[in-house]
């Protein structure tokens, strides 16, 4: 039962990613793209996170890359500043904006007023009814996946953990919706109430304690089988703190690929089970492809999945590698 | 201990070496205080001519717009260190502002979103906002901690309470009043900004054109004296956190109807309202924080982070700024406090 359902999943994915492949390719091949003479807001609500960074990287050079001019706004994780650097931006009036992450609920009411002002408006894993294009990773089937990876690795019981501080985000709010639902055909499979809740600042070491505190809470040996998080910076910590207790039979699930969580998922010995890799540059890189297109009258479509990669404990060796040799090559650890 | 002791010794054994000392130190002063004055200047102007767009009426609204929530958080701490003295170890000092007006943000936004109409919930996040204050008073006046450790630990137990009632998420709020402050405008100027207009033409009537506010500079700058002048010092001292507290509250709905939401991360303003409140005493001649002082200081933060975003300059520049003139004006400051003698 366990392996075929490993099986099934693992074709599904690979037809999935295929799919995407193809779909990506069809889209950057169409004619010579120019952002000459153009300036391209950009704004994210922090870098602080390799994922974010990787992104915000990807936007900013591809922009420089077509001859455009580039206003790079990081708002260091805070709101308000968000919100004042768009507002500012909107008065700036650039030929397009591109917008990466935040509290979608914060967000919205400034995205409309980005396109009442008549400035074009894409965005990067934000799905936003007010962008003309979001592109993002297939989160609907990032979510499924790592969700049926853990179940299976539990063999199809036991209890979970899960980190659900950030439903707010859209796509959190998506790899745990994904979650609940591949968890309506396994009842066996328990979320532990109630659920915990992740940071930022200080993801790791508040991850750290608080699945700690969880495993201090449940001493026995197979009463908590899995940790999940819809990121992977409190995987980290997780990770650890499972390590730390002894309990080698918990193991952790999260959604990025930061270099850190691919190493660990490529350790053998470490707890870390699986992790759902994207390619955050080149994420960022496409969104900026599909302003360019949109600028120059062509049409693009609503959404832009760019593919990712489930790495686990059986591909990890191979699948890891490439991720790792990018993220060394961008010069960050 | 022993430092006071030698630090007074030298004080006795010659006096009129100190006294030239202080002059040269006032002078020193002055002139600093000018440079940064300039400084500020300087980068007005540059502003003014080459941020495209700088000067326009929308974009300057915009900053005030921007610059409300600090503003209001701002006079809270400046009447704080008005009352509490502006020495920066003992005097006045409310580290609990910010993480109070992220509690009372939590507390309307959750309020409203349980279907509690604005009148209550405006009035609840009020309360919840004094209550700190008085809190903070408690310890400061009632218990004589330090206001620097009190209000530090005041600051957990509400950046603590805000944690417990939201678990740490985004509450969304949307309510009447919330409307209004987001898209209603007046003469062409948007409600957010109107509320810093009017909260501070409050402020600057209480504090600077009241005996009322003539009493707690009094009781900020010579306490002793103003004891003696039979000023109730606990009294205006306790009134100061309350008033803080206020603001905390007032900062909390408009940033509620900012973000549409209660977020988690209100501690971080905390160095900015204290830039604000530190760097206005440099519009003072005698280096005392005044409303007025820290209006202008709000609006230069505003306008730095405007223009260098206008000029295409990385947003990490303006921390870099921000933090060296709190360099600049903390020199300032302690170049005044040493000719003022031993204190």
């Amino acid at each position: 039962m366990t392996r075929s359902m490993k099986g099934l999943v693992k074709a599904l994915a690979f037809g999935l990613a295929a799919a995407c492949s193809v779909a990506a390719v069809s889209g950057a091949s169409a004619e010579e793209l120019s952002l000459k003479g153009k300036r391209i807001g950009v704004s994210a609500i922090g870098t602080d996170h390799y994922w974010d960074l990787m992104a915000f990287r990807g936007i900013q050079d591809r922009v420089k890359e077509l001859g455009g001019e580039v206003i790079a706004l990081d708002a260091g994780r805070k709101d308000q500043q968000q919100i004042a650097q768009l507002q500012t931006l909107i008065a700036q009036k650039p030929d397009a904006i591109i917008e990466q992450l935040g509290n979608l609920e914060v967000l919205n009411p400034w995205l409309q007023k980005i396109r009442d002002a008549g400035i074009p408006l894409f965005t990067v894993d934000t799905a936003t009814p007010h962008a003309i294009n979001n592109t993002t990773s297939n989160n609907y089937n990032i979510g499924a996946e790592i969700a049926l990876q853990m179940v299976a690795d539990m063999g199809g019981k036991g209890n979970v953990l899960v980190f659900n501080g950030f439903y707010s985000v859209p796509v959190c709010k998506i790899r745990y919706d994904q979650l609940k639902y591949v968890l309506t055909s396994f009842p066996d499979v328990k979320i532990i109430e109630p659920e915990l809740r992740d940071v930022i600042p200080n993801t790791v070491q508040s991850a750290y304690s608080n699945v700690t505190d969880m495993l201090t809470k449940s001493p026995e040996k197979g009463s908590i089988g899995a940790v999940w998080a819809c990121w992977d910076v409190p995987q980290i910590g997780a990770t650890q703190a499972v390590e730390a207790a002894g309990r080698n039979e918990v193991k952790t699930y999260g959604i990025d690929g930061s270099p850190e969580v691919i190493k660990m998922v490529m350790d053998p010995k470490s707890s870390a089970g699986a992790v759902a890799a994207q390619q955050p540059y080149e994420i960022g890189k496409t969104s900026v492809d599909n302003a360019a297109e949109y600028l120059a009258g062509q049409k693009v479509p609503p959404f832009t999945f760019v593919p990712s990669v489930l790495i686990n404990k059986e591909n990890a060796a191979e699948k890891g590698k490439p991720f790792l040799d990018a993220a060394e090559k961008a010069g960050v650890q | 201990m022993s430092a006071t002791v030698l630090h007074t010794e030298v004080g006795v054994s010659d006096e009129k070496q100190t006294a030239a000392k202080s002059a040269g130190r006032r002078f020193g002063a002055l002139v600093v205080r000018l440079g940064a004055i300039a400084a500020f200047a300087a980068i007005m102007a540059y502003f003014v001519i080459f941020a495209p767009g700088f000067t326009s009426t929308f974009n300057l609204i915009n900053v005030v717009e921007q610059s409300a929530i600090l503003g209001v958080l701002a006079y809270g701490m400046t009447a704080v260190i008005i009352g509490g003295g502006s020495d920066v170890t003992e005097g006045g000092i409310d580290l609990s502002i910010a993480a109070n007006m992220g509690l009372c943000a939590a507390v309307y936004a959750t309020l409203l979103s349980m279907g509690y109409g604005d009148f209550l919930s405006v009035l609840a996040a009020i309360a919840v906002g004094m209550a700190v204050g008085a809190l903070n008073a408690l310890a400061v006046v009632g218990l004589g901690i330090l206001p620097l450790l009190a209000t530090l630990a005041v600051l957990n137990v509400a950046a603590g309470m805000e944690l417990t009632l939201t678990q740490n998420t985004v509450v969304g709020a949307s309510s009447p009043l919330l409307g209004v402050l987001v898209s209603g405008s007046f003469l062409g100027v948007s409600a957010l900004a109107w509320a810093l207009i009017v909260f501070s033409a409050i402020m600057i009537v209480l504090v600077h054109g009241t005996s009322f506010g003539l009493r707690l500079y009094a009781v900020g700058g010579h306490p002793e004296a103003a004891r003696a002048a039979g000023i109730s010092v606990p009294f205006y001292v306790s009134f100061t956190y309350v008033l803080s507290g206020l603001c905390a509250a007032v900062a909390a709905i408009l940033t509620v109807s900012r973000l549409s939401a209660s977020t988690p991360g209100s501690g971080e303003l905390l160095l900015s309202v204290l830039a604000a409140a530190l760097l206005g005493t440099v519009f003072s001649r005698r280096f005392v924080p005044t409303m007025g002082g820290t209006l202008l200081s709000v609006l230069f933060i505003g306008l730095l982070a405007n223009g260098f975003q206008l000029l295409n300059v990385s947003s990490y520049w303006v921390n870099g700024v921000q933090g060296a003139l709190i360099l600049l004006v903390v020199a300032i400051t302690s170049f005044a406090r040493g000719s003022e003698g031993s204190r």
